[in-house]
């Protein structure tokens, strides 16, 4: 008799992840105008900040809402140490990481005590603190009209948009591939497991609490991170930042795109973006179309775009484990 | 010296009766469904606003304002209840789920008010007269006073109707366990719809009466949602009175820490210091009490 196999779940690839690296890569090639360059920073910028949420909300189940205020951190802690400390812009990169990643451990180490709606709304005060203070604080953060952020420079000369833009997917390249790294590896699952039932994943050996922190400090640096890439597009950073309506893209995006979806953040990055470009008139009613979307897919599409893509990965996946159940059985037959 | 410590005691009295109704209605609305209404401050956002467009653009005298008004409330409490409550909850959704359903409820209604009113500060004409009243050595309006008068009155209200009341009764057997609620013959989706009705009755009315001392603007609900949610669980979310408790005692830290510090650290050292009794009592400070009493 042959050694029964069984066939392994089929592991997703990582091809997906280079090929939207990819695309991204030729975007400067085939766009030259400057205003679809600026465009698409704002997608990887948004799909950055998205990441960290979908992470943390899709796949942990823990929820923030402060994500706005660690991306408008990130941003203000990169000018500041340019600014006022004269650092160099890699220094100063490392530096306000480092920062915002103490920063969220300093708040998640008492919220993540928290559960649902205490945590939920604990970080959207936390969110709404630090919009005052920056609106306030006049004589450190300039006030409304905020601080200017130093232009990249490369051998002693100002780099030009196309090479700010490879900065930018450079930086989003590494969070993609942490990103997809994370969900692919026994680390996700841990993550999903907590989402699931906190007490099940205890006792399988999830240290629940060690997670839960860890990926709260990494969401808030992934959200840092894109508070940076808009930095360095925008050249400027003010309490805009941290505003309701970044929080309502945000929602929009990973709700659209997908909670819990590998790719879910990109596609929803590329949609709110492009929308308003597409219907014209769009600016008065942007918000309460954003919210119509949410609810929407929130009621019927519970898995938004990327699962209605990777529900046909799944199906394949399913009839692989059905078939291998089927083998099983046959397996028990032959033995009695 | 002890006449700015009462006026500020007077101020917060009165930010605070306001925190304290939106702390409750935010109760009432958890107590039946166990979901947290994100667009409760919305409510009192649309209150403010209404009074504006009835009493200044239709030029109605306050009491048919105050009709529309709530009119106007309700039909939004209905729209929550219809379009985002019930289709999640059939679908069984996660707590979660429905709590950003609502707050894409508040992002609609806020996204809507934006378009109507744009995003300049209204002033919102008061009901009752703005002029100087004096009490004792204390200076005051009756708009002022009308406030904690409303929080007192809502208070009583909603004391009598959940404990005094055939109907309240099933109101708390449907918060304690929907399914036997239901068994028994309670129709506990009524009842929801009823919570969300009054719930936004009240922070209407409230948002309504603030919005002259306030000033009324689109943005105004997301705080108020924050600060009665705030509210609610430092007094204890079980328990619609502990957290209208809740509401009067930030409200009064707050005008104190504003009088005696700097307004500009007022809100977020009040934040910690919440936050910091959650983590010691996790119920809020009155909520043991209520649930020795269920």
């Amino acid at each position: 008799m042959s050694k029964p196999t069984l066939p392994a779940a089929p592991t997703p690839t990582i091809l997906p992840v280079f090929v939207f690296l990819a695309i991204g890569a030729l975007i400067p090639l085939v766009l030259e105008s400057g205003f679809y360059i600026r465009l698409a920073m704002l997608v990887w910028t948004y799909a950055v900040l998205c990441m960290g949420f979908n992470l943390l909300y899709g796949f942990a189940g823990q929820i923030s809402l402060g994500q706005p205020a660690f991306y408008s951190l990130g941003a203000y802690a990169y000018a500041m140490l340019q600014i006022k400390l004269g650092w160099s812009p890699a220094v100063a990169l490392g530096g306000s990481l480092a920062f915002v990643a103490v920063v969220s451990l300093l708040i998640g180490l008492p919220l993540l005590r928290l559960r649902t709606h205490y945590l939920a709304m604990a970080t959207l005060a936390f969110m709404l603190v630090e919009n005052g203070v920056a609106n306030r604080w006049i004589d450190f953060t300039g006030g409304q009209s905020g601080v200017e952020v130093p232009a990249l420079k490369w051998a002693g000369e100002e780099i030009g948009r196309t090479g700010i833009y490879y900065t930018v997917l450079g930086l989003a390249a590494v969070v993609l591939l942490l990103h997809d790294f994370l969900i692919r590896s026994h680390l996700g699952r841990g993550m999903q497991a907590i989402r699931d039932d906190e007490t099940a994943a205890q006792a399988l050996g999830v240290r629940v609490d060690l997670y839960k922190l860890r990926v709260l400090v990494l969401s808030s640096v992934m959200a840092a991170i894109a508070g940076i890439c808009f930095g360095i597009t925008s050249l400027r950073v003010d309490p805009s930042l941290s505003e309701f309506h970044v929080l309502v893209s945000l929602l929009t995006i990973v709700v659209m795109g997908g909670l819990g979806t590998r790719f879910g953040p990109i596609i929803g990055s590329v949609i709110v973006v492009a929308l308003p470009q597409v219907l014209t008139g769009f600016g008065r009613f942007e918000t309460a179309i954003y919210g119509a979307c949410i609810l929407v897919f929130l009621i019927f599409l519970p898995h938004g775009l990327s699962g209605l893509v990777e529900r046909k990965f799944q199906w394949r996946a399913d009839r692989a484990t059905a078939d291998a159940k089927r083998r099983k059985q046959v397996l028990k037959e032959e033995v009695s | 010296m002890l006449i700015k410590l009462s006026y500020l005691l007077l101020a917060g009295l009165t930010n605070g009766s306001v925190y304290g109704l939106i702390g409750l209605s935010l109760s009432i609305i958890y107590g039946s469904s166990r979901v947290i209404n994100f667009a409760q401050g919305e409510f009192a956002m649309l209150g403010a606003m209404c009074a504006f467009f009835f009493m200044v653009s239709a030029s109605l005298p306050w009491p048919l304002a105050m009709l529309a008004m709530i009119v106007v409330v309700v039909l939004a409490a209905l729209a929550l209840d219809y379009g985002i409550y019930r289709p999640l909850v059939r679908r069984r959704a996660a707590p979660l789920t429905i709590m950003i359903g609502t707050l894409a409820g508040a992002i609609i209604l806020y996204g809507l008010a934006f378009v109507v009113w744009g995003p300049e500060q209204k002033f919102v004409p008061p009901v009752l007269s703005l002029e100087p009243l004096r009490i004792g050595f204390l200076i005051t309006n009756s708009q002022q006073l009308s406030l904690i008068g409303l929080f007192i009155f809502f208070l009583m209200l909603t004391w009598y109707i959940l404990y005094r009341t055939r109907f309240g009764l099933s109101v708390r057997a449907t918060g304690v366990n929907p399914r036997t609620a239901l068994l028994m013959g309670i129709r506990s989706e009524r009842i929801v719809q009823f919570s969300f009705m009054f719930s936004a009755f009240i922070s209407g009315v409230a948002g309504m009466m603030i919005g002259p001392l306030l000033g009324g603007n689109v943005g105004m609900g997301l705080l108020l949602t924050v600060k009665g949610f705030m509210a609610a669980i430092f007094g204890g979310l079980g328990s619609p009175f502990a957290a209208a408790a809740g509401g009067l005692a930030i409200g009064m830290m707050e005008a104190l820490m504003a009088g005696y510090g700097t307004s500009l650290y007022a809100e977020p050292s009040i934040f910690v210091f919440i936050l910091m009794v959650l983590i010691v009592r996790p119920y809020g400070l009155l909520g043991d009490y209520e649930a020795e009493r269920r």
